[in-house]
């Protein structure tokens, strides 16, 4: 029963940062509801997969996404000369 | 005993509490750390919020910082208590260093978390209500109102500067 509760919190986040980033117009603040749902998205990996490894697939999720974050707001700034 | 969604609140408030810290003190603020970061601190400062907490969103999106050390540990510390949290400091800090970021808040804060959450995990509390409480706590950071959030964040390092 606990682990439902912080499971449905989760998922509960993870769907209003989704909804988010679809209605944010702007590219950039886009990203940190982006990060939220990431953040929702590792803690549900972990809780969902009953398996010591699931830490490391959260962490090359979290990491990985955070890269790809990293890199279309960093590209962007380059391309459109934001920064 | 605490009830569950008790033990969530705490641990939001704790996990918050515990991330910002240690940015703050890590001087995430400062300045945004990638082109990315600045733009991102830059533009939601244009749409009504503070400067300097906004590149310290912009740091938290582009690299794992402390929060992500902190959501780490805590899923590290579920899956297999203290080592678990310690084996996620060091996927913490290689990430940092993919992203080019010297991975000093990110480790520092996966290692503190993870020493607290075990400590308060033998307390009695379950381990999985701190990864909730984290998401909690990075959703009103970066989820709810980006202009009042950067505010607080900008009056924090007002402070600390």
């Amino acid at each position: 029963m606990a682990e439902l509760i912080a499971l449905y919190i989760c998922g509960v986040v993870a769907l209003f940062a989704a909804a988010r980033t679809l209605i944010e117009p702007d590219p950039y603040r886009k990203l940190p509801y982006l990060n939220v749902l990431n953040f929702a998205i590792a803690g549900l990996i972990v809780l969902v997969l009953d398996h010591p490894l699931s830490l490391v697939a959260a962490a090359a999720y979290f990491v990985g996404s955070t890269l790809e974050a990293n890199a279309i707001a960093s590209a962007r700034a380059g391309v459109t000369g934001d920064d | 005993m605490l009830a569950d969604y008790e033990q969530v609140l705490i641990a939001a408030v704790l996990c918050w509490i515990l991330f910002v810290t240690v940015d703050v003190l890590f001087r995430l603020p400062e300045k945004g750390g990638v082109s990315g970061a600045s733009a991102i601190g830059k533009k939601i400062e244009a749409d009504g919020g503070a400067l300097h907490g906004g590149y310290m969103m912009g740091n938290i999106v582009s690299s794992p910082d402390a929060s992500a050390g902190t959501l780490l540990a805590a899923c590290g510390v579920y899956v297999a208590g203290l080592p678990g949290g310690l084996a996620a400091a060091v996927l913490v800090y290689i990430g940092n260093r993919i992203c080019h970021d010297p991975g000093y808040a990110g480790t520092t804060g996966a290692v503190l978390a993870s020493l607290i959450f075990t400590g308060l995990v033998g307390a009695g509390f379950s381990a999985e209500n701190f990864i909730a409480g984290m998401v909690i706590a990075i959703l009103t950071v970066q989820g709810l109102s980006h202009r009042y959030a950067s505010r607080l964040l900008g009056r924090l390092w007002g402070w600390r500067s």
